[in-house]
């Protein structure tokens, strides 16, 4: 990676117009991201001093900065008692603790990577982007989002909600990409699926999940029937780590065990 | 004559690494940390093509960026075939590579060099090199390499040093025959027989430190060469030869090094950075990049091995035949000598059977070049031969640990094996002096509790254990080839100072030699400062490879040890007047009846009074057996029937070492070694895309076992004496790694029904095998 | 660019690339303890403490740093010093290029857990990868540090 400036940005506004001045200018994160992919830059523009490090909470909502580390993330204690701590513990399955305190809530989501444990973590539930300059949108309208987006994220919003969560990452060893990864919620009777790392980015499977919520007391047979409907939607692809026919088995195996547990 | 164990005060006693504490707390020296301030930066250009031959190269651009002081392209360098492995000499390997070629083998070969002052001009440079290429169609699958019509070695000035099977124009690298008595017939013969195939995968080694070295021209003029290195001495005469130097002008340094497991018995860097110093005069370095070292250095082999296997209804096997075929890469490095352990170190473990039979070839493919890697040939072997022996031990409706207990080596038994193959050459005949085997598979049946387990335990619906073994035997050493050397010097006070070849690459070999040479001088391993593998002021050892530093290095410094206490009892009885049988050394004072003196008095007399001289002993060992550690193994695998997703909950070991020198580090050792052959068996695969790409060319794309995959390691000791190793020790740095891909495998078809054939053994693979079954 | 930060207690200045890591910063100013294993954020050989906590110093900019305390093993060198004692007691001292990202690891893991779960305590060492050991002995080394003095 090179550079040929460091800009220490002094507000929002100030960061946004520097982005402005040259394609080649880039927001920095936690960066580690910007080193895998080694590319030529003109000006690294730092957020670090905007205060956008902080987690508050209203009694509907969690305040995520974009730039809290995913270690600051994780270890919250009202993260932590979401939704039986599923999200906090996608976010722990993501390399070490080295790692987690570098990498930032934020940029795990503006990057939009397919395999990122941290975007299925949080697709199942009801999350809102905040961006600069003024505009937000759900996490699931930014995935879909065409294009790059010209703005910073500044917040994340979680709502709370009493409900239960299921996360599980395949893997080959603890440091490894996600073979494949599964996100389940149940919040009142209303599931949401969601399957990333396919190699695809995280998806909601919607027929899938459908299907079940409309069922008040589902039986081993629902839930199998609803594993077969999430592979019917969803796509699938071989690669180098996994065949898609390992990824379709797989989903049936986890999706049945998933909503087996957000059902205890 | 042997020693005894309980008298034993510092070998086979708790010692701390004499280096343990000092690198913990950071202190600096790796290779790199010891470049020079200032060193010129070289940077290497790569080929991104499988096998192409350079039609145009244009450096031009590049020498006229201002900072570049040199760029090397193939006509700039000496046109000498040389082999990188470093072996003794005649190398067992083929000469067969040039510092740079018109020819690119693999993606990743070495196109050109450029040294610059700084990093970034350095890549900046690379970038300014045209090349044009005529690029050939590549051989990337070994089994169509054979008599292929693309030649991958079709210049001159290549060579076998003596006769391996070099065959380059059919892309053979080396081969190998032997046959004992006559396996078709004794197959006739048989009840049963078996004839099973696996294929094991090129594995990383993934050191921790990457390739690193360094140079500079002394006061001298001489060149002097910081690299990480397993194989010092070695590298010297390479040099020598390859830059048309005389070895007296070059001097090589092997600091601390960050892991090598055989992945630094080859010289990479160092011909460039010798190359730089010399034509610049300034001092230089070469890092290589983890892609660097995972694209451009080397791997295991890979291979496919036919186990043919007969045996009576009794369970007596009678007959082993053995076709291998091996994968050596672009070049050959280690080719033939790996392949011949495949039989050599892994055949014997049944010795009494009337007939076997080992062969194959190995060949070049446009694949990164293959090398040396701890096991070397033992655990490709192993994986086939072991699996193989439970298909047989099913067949006959027996427990895979009563086949083996039948069959394999006992003390004082041998195998005609030993006598015929060798390192590259014939082998050296011996009777196993030590061998607790059947200690090793008893204890370790009890620790895993065999006899309830075995086969499996269903725990729910998804949920199965399965439980598997192996056995396995390495070397130590190569007999009447690899030589170790120790000289020990008095100082003033009473301590020893220890100059030894031997190579600590962080196995510790500093620290069992220190305790060897404590032991029999009676003093302590803080009396003694070790100083090892400069090439200036160490004697002669042939490096850390074929597990020869407990062994062969160890033995030298016994041999030392006992040579300076007869020194010292000789000129202290001199000193008193005394006859030398009368006297008595307990490491620091010396009695003979009513007289005494104290080592500390006569050191400082020999110093500085009266006759005053250097007390200074120099010893060589030679090893003329080669006596091989021996293991029993089990694993207890926890499989997930739904998803072929595992855990490997327990690995038991038990080995049989001799007297282990420093009990932790073996222990360490064993561990280690267990844990890098899990690698192997479980999670690493070597992965190229329909071009020769790497693919696995990071850590994250290349899966080295972390904390969270290992579970419990239960890991014991046989208590064994070899007669012919240093306080009873045989080797134990290779036995660790040879015996997981057969210990999973067996674990897994027991658990599951599903036998893999194909490493590693992944949960999609097993997943795969009970849907198979269920049809 | 110049940047400005507490390294072992000592407010440093040095004047850096925008593109230099903390790692090639630490090292070319003679902190040659930090090790570069992969140089891409997966091994945790350049393990460094950031006010406090594990960071992979090759996968910071040196000018991210201005105003922390960053903390190398030569700023724990008693720590170290005994966290060596008890890896030499199961085995675990060997090639020694991971030890000083460990010793930082574990020093931080003690001071951030009370009681740690054996759990705990490999989720929070798993990033600091080690091809020697084998890495079961890290686990009772470590097990026995943290019991010491309790």
């Amino acid at each position: 990676m090179r550079a040929k400036e460091y800009y220490r940005a002094s507000s929002l506004e100030d960061a946004y117009q520097k982005l402005q001045e040259d394609a080649k200018n880039v927001l920095l994160a936690g960066g580690l991201w910007i080193k895998k992919i080694g590319q030529s830059y003109n000006t690294l523009i730092d957020l670090s001093t905007l205060g956008l490090n902080q987690i508050s909470e209203n009694k509907d909502e969690i305040i995520v900065g974009a730039m809290v580390t995913e270690r600051d993330f994780e270890n919250h204690p009202a993260i932590r008692k979401l939704f039986n701590d599923s999200i906090a513990f996608a976010v722990r399955e993501v390399m070490g603790v080295n790692f987690r305190n570098l990498a930032t809530i934020g940029g795990s989501i503006m990057g939009r990577y397919p395999f990122s444990d941290v975007i299925s973590g949080l697709l199942p539930y009801h999350v809102k982007l905040k961006f600069y300059p003024e505009q937000e949108m759900s996490l699931e309208e930014y995935l879909n989002y065409k294009g790059k987006l010209n703005a910073i994220l500044t917040e994340i919003h979680i709502k709370k909600e009493e409900g239960r969560g299921y996360f599980k990452k395949v893997k080959t060893t603890a440091l490894d990409f996600p073979t494949i990864n599964f996100a389940i919620s149940k919040i009142n009777n209303e599931y949401k699926i969601v399957v990333g790392a396919r190699p695809m980015v995280a998806t909601i499977a919607k027929g899938a999940s459908e299907y079940i919520s409309n069922i008040k007391h589902p039986t081993e047979e629902d839930f199998i029937k609803t594993t077969e409907l999430a592979v019917e939607e969803l796509s699938f692809m071989d690669n180098k780590d996994a065949s898609k026919e390992y990824r379709m088995d797989l989903t049936r195996v986890y999706i049945k065990r998933g909503l087996k547990e957000v059902n205890e | 004559m042997a020693v005894d164990k309980k008298k034993m005060r510092v070998v086979n006693n708790k010692t701390h690494s004499v280096d343990g504490k000092g690198i913990m707390q950071g202190r600096s020296y790796f290779t790199d940390d010891l470049a020079d301030s200032g060193s010129l930066i070289i940077k290497i250009l790569r080929s991104p093509h499988a096998f192409a031959k350079i039609k145009n190269i244009d450096v031009s651009k590049a020498k006229a960026l201002n900072g570049v002081m040199l760029v090397l392209i193939y006509k700039d360098v000496p046109h000498i075939s040389f082999s990188r492995a470093g072996q003794g000499y005649p190398e067992p390997s083929p000469h067969d590579k040039f510092i740079l070629d018109e020819y690119v083998r693999y993606v990743g070969d070495e196109v050109a060099m450029v040294a610059a002052i700084s990093e970034e001009i350095a890549e900046d440079a690379l970038k300014l090199i045209e090349v044009e290429y005529e690029v050939y169609e590549p051989v990337l699958d070994f089994e169509n390499a054979y008599n292929n019509k693309t030649i991958i070695h079709p210049e001159d000035g290549i060579k076998e040093m003596f006769p391996i099977g070099f065959e380059p124009k059919k892309n053979v690298a080396a081969s190998y025959e032997m046959e004992v008595g006559n396996v078709e017939e004794e197959l006739k013969k048989c009840d049963v027989v078996i004839d099973e195939t696996f294929y094991s995968q090129a594995q990383a080694h993934a050191m921790l430190e990457t390739h690193s070295s360094n140079a500079r021209l002394d006061e001298h003029n001489r060149l002097v060469i910081y690299s990480s290195t397993q194989t010092p001495f070695h590298m010297r005469r390479i040099l020598a030869t390859t830059l048309e130097l005389p070895v007296s002008k070059i001097r090589v340094v092997k600091p601390r090094v960050g892991g090598g497991f055989g992945g630094k018995q080859a010289f990479h860097g160092e011909f460039f950075c010798a190359l730089t110093t010399i034509k610049t005069g300034r001092p230089s370095k070469l890092v290589y990049t983890r892609e660097e070292v995972f694209e451009s250095s080397y791997t295991r082999h890979p291979m496919r091995i036919e186990m043919k296997i007969g045996a009576m209804k009794d369970g007596t096997i009678r007959a082993i035949d053995c076709r291998s075929l091996s994968d050596t890469g672009a070049y050959g490095e280690h080719s033939l000598t790996v392949f011949m352990i495949v039989g050599s170190k892994v055949l014997p473990l049944y010795n009494k059977v009337k007939a076997v039979r080992f062969g194959g070839q190995v060949v070049y493919t446009n694949h990164v070049s293959a090398g040396a890697f701890r096991g070397y040939g033992a655990i490709q072997g192993n994986y086939a031969l072991e699996a193989a022996i439970d298909v047989l031990a099913e067949k006959l409706n027996m427990n895979p640990k009563v086949i083996r207990e039948m069959n394999s080596m006992k003390e004082k038994e041998t195998s005609p094996i030993f006598e015929i193959m060798g390192e590259g050459t014939k082998g050296t005949a011996m009777i196993m002096e030590s061998c607790k085997l059947p200690y090793c598979i008893k204890r370790g049946a009890e620790l895993i509790d065999w006899d309830n387990n075995y086969p499996r335990k269903v725990i729910n619906d998804h949920i199965v254990r399965g439980y598997g073994m192996a056995i396995a035997m390495q070397g130590s050493g190569i007999p009447f080839m690899d030589m170790g050397s120790a000289t020990i010097k008095l100082n003033d006070g009473g301590s020893y100072t220890v100059l030894v070849g031997a190579t600590d690459i962080g196995q510790g070999s500093d620290t069992i030699i220190s305790q060897i040479i404590a032991e029999e001088l009676g003093t302590t391993v803080d009396n003694i400062n070790i100083y090892s593998s400069d090439t200036d002021l160490a004697p002669f050892d042939c490096g850390a490879y074929a597990s020869s530093t407990t062994y062969i290095s160890g033995n030298a410094a016994w041999k030392a040890a006992q040579k300076m206490r007869a020194r010292l009892i000789k000129e202290a009885a001199a000193y008193l007047g005394v006859k030398e049988d009368t006297v008595e050394f307990d490491g620091k004072t010396f009695v003979s009846g009513d007289k005494e003196v104290t080592l500390n008095e006569l050191s400082i007399l020999w110093f500085y009074n009266k006759d005053q001289h250097q007390v200074e002993v120099t010893e060589s060992y030679i090893g003329h057996v080669s006596p091989p550690p021996f293991m029993a193994a089990y694993a207890e695998v926890e499989v997930d029937l739904e998803t072929g997703e595992y855990k490997v909950l327990n690995y038991v070991t038990v080995t049989d070492c001799g007297t282990t020198i420093n009990p932790m580090l073996a222990r360490g050792q064993v561990e280690g070694g267990v844990v890098q052959g899990l690698g192997m068996a479980c999670f690493e695969d070597v992965k190229y895309d329909k071009k020769g790409n790497l693919l696995s060319n990071n850590f994250l794309n290349y899966h080295i076992p972390t904390q969270k995959e290992i579970h419990k390691l239960t890991t014991e000791f046989a208590d064994s004496y070899e007669p012919t190793g240093p306080f009873g020790a045989k080797s134990v740095g290779e036995i660790g790694i040879d015996t997981p891909p057969a210990v999973i495998c067996n674990a897994i078809y027991n658990a599951t029904g599903v036998r893999i054939h194909r490493l590693p053994i992944t949960p999609e693979k097993i997943l795969k095998g009970i849907k198979e079954n269920k049809k | 660019m110049k940047v400005s930060f507490y390294l072992n207690e000592v407010l440093v200045t040095y004047d850096v690339a925008p593109h230099e890591y903390l790692a090639t910063t630490l090292r070319n100013h003679a902190y040659k303890s930090v090790k570069i294993g992969c140089n891409e954020s997966s091994c945790g050989s350049c393990t460094v403490l950031i006010n406090g906590k594990p960071a992979m110093s090759c996968s910071i900019l040196s000018l991210q740093v201005e105003g922390k305390r960053i903390t190398t093993v030569e700023g724990i060198q008693e720590e170290a010093a005994k966290i060596a004692e008890y890896f030499g007691d199961e085995g675990a001292d060997q090639c020694g290029f991971c030890n000083a990202g460990f010793a930082l690891v574990i020093y931080a893991l003690k001071k951030e857990y009370e009681n740690p779960t054996e759990e705990e305590i490999k989720n929070y060492i798993v990033g600091n990868l080690c091809r020697c050991s084998g890495l079961y002995s890290h686990l009772r080394a470590i097990k026995k540090y943290l019991k010491e003095g309790k």
